[in-house]
């Protein structure tokens, strides 16, 4: 007897090829007709058109209670990012236990890497009567259970809404004996309802420096040759911390990098389990207050922190994600500056190469629109180096952008030929993105793994440069930050101009007379 | 409101655990309480939105801050053979102004903009957290949007607090009970109509089973909720059967259309070969018993006879290669027990496995088929089964995607058995599929590599 289905006995097929199969589609095809009540395919196809027009993109702007496809997630992601980038550091986190659960499925999914975090598990009686009894509980239990060098101290929109007082609640703990008197246990107030996962970050790092360094200005603490670095949030961190810390030692720069998750985020597989992974050594975090200056490689992720540290008598220094040449320019003469030590060879001949790269693909950029969106400071890095390559960024969105972002995009713009006819978009989400794309036609959008609906609808080829990338593996591990950075990030966009370049001129005899081996 | 309906949902009378409890055990709760300050799962909004999601044509709104879709959207492998709808992530991404104002008004217009952007046949709204402390009526906006928009516009009232993701299953499934099921006609039915709860199509697995169904002549009138559309979840009502698949999540589904619409249901699985094959009897048999042509028996017989027939002799070349090779199973739990036995099937030993979400029933099941010495563990730290792997007592993991890495940094190689796998596991193919994935997890070089030592650490490898 003949089997129904088309899976071979002998072949194992996967689920791209065995659905495709006459048989199951035409039981879609049944299933559509009696269960979908869809319209007819020719009113379906209408209504796809209208959704690009710019009568449809009028609506859509007008949007003003529904937020469709975000580009942002919470802040207790973004401060538990920043705790998990210290010494043997268990992020805590004070309310509801399901939150948890999605950040640490998050972080997986991009970094490919365990990570640890727990929660204190907040119920409804919790909601009703104050969380003090699980953070006495739950510190005590994460203590003896994970043993942790550091807990940082974080909450959930529930614990805020109710208005529990972390410090006091840390210190009643305390004094119960959850923990002994002389742990860290610093702390952040993170309600998810205000900004996003970057202010979360710098409410932490806040937490933890204010937690070693003391809460009061001193501007005369005395200070050192040290210089600290703060990466921000960063979907790269794993290549980009590793990067910046080779740069430092060519320099011959002593440099503590603030919240330093690369080896936690990236543990080899040689048969120990590393519950925690490098981090910034909670010694280098205490003496990091006599550094004389800090640099921000993220002006949106720490304005509070470097407000702070400012408050220490420390220079700061604050960057927007540099990408490309002259970012990386202004960053090394900075360091320079900074540590009095001139700009090592080796980094000036990376520079030269880099430059060199750039001039032989030049053609390939040139004239090329761009859409980007992510984080307010990558966006900023991303169409600065775009505009050095000749190339036009076009659309810029970020949903945690404000206005003050879009005007300093905006003069970002204004400063090069190339940016004319750019426009940021503040507090916008991927829908909006998509009228933009229907109505102003770009040629490849920048983005992240939530860009390939946007690739899939307009057809307009997606490069993931930014957190989160979930369906594709360890580009993580490779910077973006520095000159060989830059060399990955412009390999990474002149590689899917040329697939794309190869796909649209592959068909035989038709298209093929550009279908070169040469590029 | 809520807080009778999760009595209830603890009440269940058709949750075998439930039945073994006493009084005062069954008023706390089914749900055990968690211990702060441990590693945790997902919340009830989680449990909730997971249900429910797989229904492609609906648009899911969720109502909270940007922390519940924000790091959520479009998170399940769930698949869809139509409408795509399902993967947009909708949220009224709530303020700080929201939360001191009420996010009421703010919830309406959201409802209304999607259905002037999307116009699904239906919306569900999900409660979270925040809204729930802040007092935010949802039910009572849902009810007000549908009257003046003229759509379904169902509240799903699982804000996280209230448990864990298994409450949140339930509370979905009441909600369908509430709201969605039992509100549309179907043009026509048939003697064969069936229902199928809690099957969500992971990777496609409700389409290994469904021509199956098919050739045999039932019509799967009703899936709750894998390739799932509103209309056909609201007729769910009209079946003659329902089947509720992964037996604790959603049996108050099951149970109440019993109760309401006399349709009688069964648990069963569709993991494993003779799980599958009991499966298709009982769907038979049932059917038959409540008047349908007894030849479905006779397809039955002849669609199991030839499938378990193909099925073992494409597990054939396997067997050799699985020999004395030892597994350990850490998955939820509801799929233990099924798995157990295919894939002892298949010449492999399960040296142990969680049993977290099973009911006693099924652990009662596999101590009877493993004997008492089989290890079962109600719950493992992450270093304990990083340990158990490092003392080699299994030569694969199979479980969830958060324990994956533990696996390997233990050097011990690792499938994917879980929520996001990509492979579907489900009726006779599933089975070839999973020891197909076995197989080559087990005899990809890289674990080979990753257990032995560089060369400068061993003798030969000194210069």
């Amino acid at each position: 007897m003949s089997h129904p289905v088309s899976q071979s006995a002998d072949k194992v097929i996967d689920h791209f090829t065995l659905f495709r199969q006459p048989e199951y589609q035409d039981l879609f095809e049944r299933k559509k007709k009696e269960f979908e009540y869809g319209h007819s395919d020719e009113e379906v196809a209408r209504v796809s058109e209208w959704t690009k027009s710019e009568e449809y993109k009028a609506k859509n702007f007008a949007r003003e209670a529904i937020v469709i496809n975000p580009t942002k997630a919470c802040q207790p992601i973004g401060a538990m990012f920043a705790a998990q980038g210290f010494e043997g550091t268990l992020p805590f986190v004070h309310g509801s236990q399901g939150c948890v659960a999605y950040y640490r499925t998050h972080l997986t999914r991009h970094f490919k890497e365990p990570n640890s975090a727990v929660s204190s598990s907040m119920t409804e009686d919790a909601a009703v009567f104050g969380g003090l009894n699980n953070m006495i509980d739950g510190l005590a239990n994460a203590y003896s259970l994970y043993k942790p060098k550091m807990i940082a101290v974080l909450t959930t929109c529930m614990a805020e809404v109710i208005g529990d007082d972390l410090q006091g609640f840390i210190q009643n703990a305390k004094n119960k004996e959850s923990v002994p008197a002389d742990f860290p246990v610093p702390f952040a107030h993170t309600p998810a309802f205000v900004g996003s996962h970057i202010v979360g970050y710098d409410n932490m790092i806040k937490g933890i420096l204010t937690h070693f360094w003391g809460t009061s200005e001193n501007f005369d603490t005395p200070k050192n040759e040290t210089i600290n670095l703060i990466p921000g949030f960063d979907g790269y961190a794993v290549g980009n911390n590793r990067e910046l810390k080779r740069i430092a030692g060519l320099f011959g720069i002593d440099m503590t990098i603030l919240s330093d998750v690369s080896d936690n985020f990236d543990t080899p597989a040689d048969g120990e389990y590393r519950m925690y992974d490098g981090g910034t050594t909670l010694e280098a975090t205490k003496a990091a207050v006599h550094a004389k200056a800090t640099i921000s490689m993220q002006e949106y992720n720490t304005p509070q922190t470097l407000q702070f540290i400012k408050e220490k008598g420390q220079d700061v220094a604050k960057f927007n994600y540099p990408l490309g040449v002259a970012a990386t320019d202004e960053l090394l003469l900075k360091l320079s500056e900074l540590s009095g030590k001139a700009v090592p060879a080796e980094l000036k001949l990376e520079r030269g190469r880099l430059v060199d790269a750039i001039a032989d693909s030049h053609t390939h950029l040139h004239g090329k629109r761009f859409a980007v969106y992510g984080d307010p400071d990558f966006c900023l890095g991303m169409s600065k180096f775009l505009m050095e390559l000749g190339a036009e960024p076009v659309h810029i969105l970020s949903t945690s952008g404000s206005k003050k972002w879009e005007k300093q995009v905006q003069k970002t713009l204004d400063a090069s030929p190339f940016g004319k006819s750019g426009k940021a978009y503040g507090g916008k989400d991927l829908w909006h993105l998509r009228s933009l794309i229907f109505t102003d036609k770009v040629d490849y959008i920048i983005g992240n793994s939530y860009g390939k609906y946007l690739e899939r609808d307009t057809k307009v080829p997606l490069i993931r440069l930014t957190y989160p990338i979930f369906d594709r593996h360890h580009h993580h591990r490779y910077p973006t930050w520095g000159y060989q950075g830059a060399l990955n990030v412009l390999v990474r966009i002149l590689d899917r101009i040329f697939e794309d370049m190869d796909a649209t001129t592959n068909e035989v005899g038709k298209t093929d007379y550009s279908f070169d081996l040469v590029r | 409101m809520l807080q009778e309906k999760l009595q209830e949902v603890f009440n269940e009378p058709g949750c075998s655990t439930n039945q073994a409890k006493s009084e005062k055990e069954r008023k706390k709760g089914c749900s055990k309480a968690l211990k702060p300050g441990a590693a945790a799962g997902g919340c009830a909004y989680d449990g909730a939105m997971i249900a429910l999601q797989p229904i492609a044509d609906a648009a899911h709104l969720v109502h909270g801050p940007i922390a519940c879709l924000g790091n959520s959207w479009d998170n399940r492998g769930t698949k869809s053979s139509g409408a795509q709808l399902y993967r947009t992530g909708f949220t009224t991404d709530m303020s700080e102004l929201d939360i001191i104002h009420g996010g009421e008004k703010k919830l309406y217009k959201a409802i209304k903009e999607v259905i002037q952007q999307y116009d699904p046949p239906a919306v569900f709204v999900y409660q979270t957290c925040v809204p729930a402390m802040i007092g935010d009526d949802v039910e009572a906006v849902c009810k007000f949007a549908a009257k003046k928009l003229g759509k379904p516009v169902i509240p799903v009232m699982a804000p996280g607090f209230v448990g864990s993701k298994n409450l949140g299953n339930k509370l979905a499934g009441e909600t369908l009970l509430d709201h969605v099921i039992g509100t549309v006609e179907p043009e026509h039915t048939t003697p064969t109509d069936i229902c199928i709860v809690g099957e969500y199509n992971l990777a496609g697995e409700l389409w290994l089973v469904k021509p199956l169904l098919e050739e045999i002549g039932i019509r799967l009138l009703s899936c709750i909720s894998g390739d799932g559309r509103y209309n056909e979840v609201a007729m769910a009502h009209r079946a003659r059967l329902t089947m509720v698949v992964c037996s604790q999540a959603l049996v108050n589904v099951g149970r109440k259309m019993q109760e309401r619409w006399g349709i009688p249901y069964f648990e069963g699985s569709f993991y494993g070969v003779s799980d599958m094959s009991d499966t298709l009897r009982t769907m038979t048999r049932m059917l038959v018993e409540r008047g349908a042509d007894t030849a479905i028996i006779d397809r039955a017989e002849s669609v199991i006879a030839r499938e378990e027939s193909r099925v073992w002799r494409r597990l054939e070349p396997y067997k050799p290669r699985f020999e004395g090779k030892r597994v350990l199973l850490f998955t939820g739990g509801v799929k233990s027990w099924s798995m157990v036995s295919a894939l002892e099937g298949a010449g492999l030993t399960i040296v142990g496995t969680s049993t977290k979400k099973s009911t006693t029933e099924d652990k009662d099941r596999i101590k009877k088929m493993k004997g008492e010495e089989f290890h079962q563990w109600d719950d493992l730290k992450p270093k304990d089964i990083y340990k158990m792997l490092r003392e080699s007592e299994a030569d694969i993991l199979m479980s969830g995607g958060r324990s994956q890495f533990i696996a390997l940094k233990a050097k011990v190689p690792w499938l994917d058995l879980n929520q996001e796998r990509h492979t579907a596991f489900a009726g006779y193919d599933g089975i070839v599929n999973l020891c197909e994935e076995i197989d080559k997890t087990l005899s990809n070089p890289i674990w080979r590599q990753v257990r032995l030592p560089a060369p400068w650490d061993t003798k030969s490898g000194e210069v």
